[in-house]
C-alpha cells in the first residue's frame, strides 16, 4: 500500500421522515457539511463515490442524479450498494481508489429516502434482503430474521429479553443528546417492554426506524491530507467479508462470521486489537445485534454480549468499550444507504474530540462495524487519531 | 411453476422449478448431482462440488430437529391473511435446513428449540389457482402423496 | 385396455336399479370393491352386492335418503372403514316427478332438487374431504340431456340436472390441484325397468330424436362411467360427456 488515507472532513444532516426533501437534497445538506468542516473547495475533489439502495427511489441510477445537483459533474462516480452496509462500502471503494493512486481526494455520500414507501411496502422490501426464493415466500422480515437469531441465542447463553431493551435503553440515552438523530428522547426499560410485538421476542424498541438521511465524508491521501487538514483521522484498518444469503446456510445462528472475519482483517491491517479501541459504532438495526456485535468483535467472550449491556460496560466511563454515543440505529434512524458514512462521521468526531456531551475520554482509536442484510456482507473500519 | 411456492411468490421459474410439482403431489424434494452424487436440500440446478450442472430430485423425509424460530406480528405486504404466523427453522434429518410455518398440529407456544418434527407438504386451501407450501407438524404427522396412475 | 381399477373402492348412489345398478356391477368387474346406496329396493339393492362380490371385490349395500349430509358422512365413513379406502364417487340417485308450471306444487319441486342436486352437494362433499386428504379420486356426477335444454313438465327436473352440471364444473376447478377429477355423464332416454313403463308414445317421440335410432342401455352409461373412473382419463376434469345416441346434439 502507498502510503495511509485519511479523513480530513465530516458532514451529517438530520435524520428523520424528511418530506422536507429529495434525496439529492438531503445529500447537498451532508456535502456542504463536509466542504466547509474540510475547509476545502468543491475543485480539490477528483471524485465521489455514492452510497444508497436504489430499490426505495422512482429516481432510477440515483448516483448520477446526487452527482448533478452536487455539481460534481463531470468527475467520476459511482453507486456502492451492498444493502445496510451500502455506506461502507462506498468508504471502502473511495480507500481502495485512493490507495491505487488513480484519485487524491474522494467525496463519500450516503444517501437514502425510505419513506416515500408505504410502511408494509418497506417491510417486504426489506424483508426480501434474505433469500427470496425458499423464504421470502414464506413472509420472512427484517426483524423476523435478527428475531431467528435472539430466539437462538437466548436458547444457548441465557441471554434475557431485558438485555435486549438495555441496548436501546442505552441508544435511546445517546440519541437524546444528537440533534441529528430522528428520536431525541429517553426511554425507560418498562415502556419499551410494553411496546408492540414485532416479532418474538422483539417489540417496536428491538427495532431500528426506516428514516431518509445523508452523510458525506472527505477522504484523502495521506500527501494531500497533511497538506490540506490539521484534524486528519486515518482509517488504517479496512476489513470486508462475506457470509451466505440465506440464514439457513449459516454455521450458527448466534453470531455473524463475516463480522468476526471482517474485524480480524481490520484490526490487523491498523495493527491494533480489540483491547485499543475506545470508541465504536456498531450496527443496531436490532438490539440482539449490538449484543452480537459485542462477542463478534472481541470486546467481550462469545454469549457473555448480555452480560456486558447489562453490566453498563458499552456506556461512556462503563469500563469497556464505549458503543454507539451518538444514538446507533436504534436513536437516530436508519437510511440504509446513509448508515454506514454516518458511523464514520461519528467516530472521526470522537477521535478529534469533537463531541461535546457525548465525548468519550482519550478516544485514540475507534471503530465502525457496518453489517448488510443479515450479515451477507459486513465492513470494518479502524480509524486512528495519530 | 415454481411461481405455485410460498404465499406470495418472488420467483416465477427455475431450473428447480418441478419442486413445486412434487410438493403438490406430497414429496418433498431435494437434488442429488448426477456427475458426482452430492446431495443438498433446498435442490438446486448447479453442483457446489463438482459444478455439474445435470441432477435429479430426489425424496426427502421431512424429518427434522427445530433449530430457531420466531412469532412474526407485523406483517408485509401479501401476508396480511396469515399473520400472525410462526415462522420455524429446520434441520433436516436427511441434510439441509429450510424454513416454514408451523402448522395446526404445533401451536407457537409448543415451539422448542431441538424438538423433533416433520415436515409436511401442503396445498393452500384458500385460493382459487393452485398454490403448495410446507408447515411444521409434530412427529407422526402424515399426509396424502398423488399415486401414480394406473395406466393399463 | 385394462383400465387400471383393480382393487379401487367406489361408492354409487341409487344403485340398486336401474344406471346404478349397472355402474356398480360394472365397476367391480373391473376389480372394485363396491358401496351402493339406495332408498326403498331391499331385494334388488342384496342383488347388486351379490353380483358385485361375485367378481371378487368386496359389496355393501346402505339404506339412506340421500338428501342428507349426515348421512352421506356416515356412508363414505364406513365405506372408509370396512374397504379401507375410497377411491371413486358415483352420484347417480334421481327421481322425477313431473308436472308444467302451473301444476307444480312447491314440494315437488323441493323434493327432487333435494334428492337430485343436494344430494349429489352431500356425496360429492362427503368424497371431497377424504379425495383433498389423500390427493386422488374420481367423481362422476349422472345428469341429463334434459340439465342441458328445456323440458316440458320437468323444470323442476332440468334444474336440478342443470344444477348438477354447474356444480361438477365449480367442484373440477376446486378439487383439481388435488389430484381429483370430477366430470359428469348426460344420458338421453336409457331402457331401464323403469323406462319399460313409460307409455309407447312417449317412447316413439324420444326415440324419432335419437339419430343413431336406439336407446341406450344402462351398461353403455356404466362403460363410460367405469372410463371415467379410470387413471387414462386422468386429462378429463369439468368435463359434461353425453351419451344419448344424437337424441340432443
Amino acid at each position: 500500500m502507498s502510503g495511509r488515507v485519511g479523513v480530513i472532513g465530516v458532514g451529517h444532516g438530520r435524520f428523520g421522515r424528511r418530506s422536507d426533501a429529495t434525496v439529492q437534497e438531503l445529500a447537498f445538506e451532508a456535502f456542504r457539511a463536509a466542504l466547509q468542516d474540510a475547509g476545502i473547495d468543491r475543485k480539490e475533489l477528483d471524485a465521489s463515490v455514492i452510497a444508497a439502495v436504489p430499490e426505495y427511489h422512482k429516481q432510477r441510477s440515483v448516483a448520477g442524479a446526487v452527482q448533478e445537483y452536487l455539481n460534481l459533474n463531470p468527475l467520476p462516480t459511482w453507486l456502492t450498494e451492498v444493502a445496510c452496509a451500502s455506506g461502507s462500502a462506498a468508504m471502502r471503494t473511495g480507500w481502495m481508489a485512493i490507495q491505487s493512486g488513480l484519485h487524491k481526494v474522494v467525496a463519500v455520500i450516503g444517501c437514502q429516502k425510505m419513506t416515500e414507501l408505504a410502511t408494509a411496502d418497506i417491510l417486504a422490501l426489506m424483508g426480501r434482503v434474505g433469500e427470496v426464493q425458499w423464504e421470502s415466500v414464506f413472509g420472512t422480515t427484517f426483524p423476523g430474521y435478527y428475531a431467528l437469531f435472539a430466539t437462538r441465542h437466548m436458547h444457548d447463553f441465557g441471554t434475557t429479553r431485558d438485555n435486549l431493551l438495555q441496548v436501546a435503553v442505552k441508544n435511546h440515552h445517546y440519541g437524546a443528546k444528537n440533534p441529528n438523530a430522528l428520536f431525541q428522547k429517553e426511554i425507560t426499560i418498562e415502556k419499551a417492554r410494553d411496546s408492540e410485538p414485532v416479532a418474538t421476542p422483539f417489540c417496536v424498541y428491538d427495532c431500528c426506524a426506516n428514516a431518509d438521511g445523508a452523510a458525506c465524508v472527505i477522504l484523502a491521501s495521506e500527501d494531500r491530507a497533511k497538506a490540506l487538514s490539521k484534524k486528519t483521522v486515518w482509517l488504517d484498518g479496512v476489513g470486508c467479508a462475506t457470509a451466505s444469503m440465506s440464514v439457513l446456510k449459516r454455521p450458527n445462528l448466534t453470531g455473524l462470521q463475516s463480522a468476526t472475519d471482517a474485524a480480524q482483517q481490520a484490526y490487523r491491517m491498523a495493527e491494533v486489537t480489540a483491547k485499543d479501541v475506545k470508541v465504536a459504532e456498531v450496527h443496531d438495526c436490532f438490539t440482539i445485534a449490538e449484543i452480537m456485535a459485542y462477542e463478534d468483535l472481541g470486546f467481550c467472550e462469545k454469549g457473555k454480549g448480555g452480560r456486558y449491556i447489562e453490566e453498563k460496560k458499552p456506556y461512556i466511563g462503563g469500563g469497556g468499550v464505549a458503543v454507539n454515543v451518538d444514538g446507533g440505529l436504534k436513536s437516530k434512524g436508519h437510511p440504509i444507504g446513509a448508515t454506514g458514512v454516518s458511523m464514520a462521521v461519528e467516530v472521526v468526531k470522537q477521535l478529534r474530540g469533537e463531541c461535546g456531551p457525548r465525548q468519550v475520554p482519550n478516544a485514540d482509536v475507534g471503530l465502525t462495524h457496518n453489517v448488510g442484510g443479515i450479515g451477507q456482507y459486513c465492513f470494518v473500519h479502524v480509524f486512528k487519531k495519530n | 411453476m415454481f411461481s405455485w411456492f410460498g404465499r406470495v411468490s418472488f420467483v416465477p421459474y427455475s431450473k428447480v422449478q418441478d419442486f413445486a410439482v412434487h410438493l403438490k403431489d406430497g414429496r418433498l424434494m431435494g437434488s442429488r448431482c448426477k456427475q458426482c452424487g452430492y446431495k443438498i436440500f433446498p435442490p438446486r440446478a448447479d453442483c457446489p462440488q463438482c459444478m455439474s450442472g445435470e441432477f435429479e430430485f430426489v425424496e426427502y423425509s421431512g424429518k427434522g430437529t427445530v433449530w430457531t424460530y420466531t412469532r412474526i406480528d407485523a406483517a408485509p405486504t401479501g401476508f396480511d391473511r396469515d399473520v400472525p404466523y410462526t415462522c420455524v427453522v429446520v434441520e433436516l434429518d436427511d441434510g439441509g435446513r429450510l424454513l416454514a410455518w408451523s402448522g395446526e398440529t404445533l401451536p407457537q407456544a409448543d415451539v422448542k428449540i431441538g424438538m423433533k418434527v416433520q415436515v409436511v407438504p401442503r396445498i393452500f386451501d384458500d385460493t382459487p389457482d393452485i398454490r403448495v407450501f410446507y408447515t411444521v407438524e409434530r412427529p407422526g404427522t402424515t399426509w396424502g402423496k398423488a399415486p401414480a396412475p394406473h395406466l393399463g | 385396455m385394462d383400465l387400471g381399477l383393480k382393487g379401487k373402492s367406489a361408492i354409487v348412489t341409487g344403485g340398486s336399479l336401474g344406471i346404478g345398478a349397472a355402474i356398480a356391477v360394472e365397476l367391480a368387474k373391473e376389480g372394485c370393491s363396491v358401496a351402493v346406496n339406495y332408498r326403498k329396493h331391499d331385494d334388488e339393492a342384496k342383488q347388486v352386492v351379490a353380483e358385485v362380490e361375485k367378481h371378487g371385490g368386496k359389496g355393501l349395500a346402505i339404506k339412506a335418503d340421500v338428501s342428507s349430509f349426515a348421512d352421506a358422512q356416515k356412508m363414505v365413513d364406513e365405506v372408509v372403514k370396512k374397504f379401507g379406502r375410497l377411491d371413486i364417487m358415483v352420484s347417480n340417485a334421481g327421481i322425477t316427478w313431473d308436472g308444467p308450471v302451473w301444476k307444480m306444487t312447491e314440494q315437488q319441486f323441493d323434493q327432487v332438487l333435494n334428492v337430485n342436486l343436494k344430494g349429489c352437494f352431500n356425496y360429492n362433499k362427503a368424497a371431497a374431504l377424504v379425495f383433498k386428504q389423500q390427493r386422488s379420486g374420481k367423481i362422476v356426477n349422472i345428469s341429463s340431456i334434459n340439465g342441458m335444454r328445456g323440458k316440458f313438465a320437468q323444470c323442476n327436473y332440468a334444474a336440478s340436472k342443470g344444477g348438477e352440471i354447474a356444480l361438477s364444473k365449480s367442484l373440477a376447478k376446486e378439487l383439481g390441484r388435488f389430484n381429483v377429477n370430477v366430470n359428469v355423464v348426460a344420458p338421453g332416454l336409457v331402457m331401464t325397468e323403469m323406462m319399460k313403463s313409460v307409455p309407447p308414445e312417449f317412447q316413439a317421440v324420444a326415440l324419432a330424436e335419437t339419430v343413431l335410432g336406439r336407446f341406450a342401455t344402462a351398461e353403455d352409461c356404466a362403460h363410460l362411467v367405469a372410463f371415467l373412473c379410470s387413471d387414462l382419463a386422468r386429462h378429463i376434469t369439468g368435463e359434461i360427456i353425453k351419451i344419448d345416441g344424437g337424441q340432443y346434439i
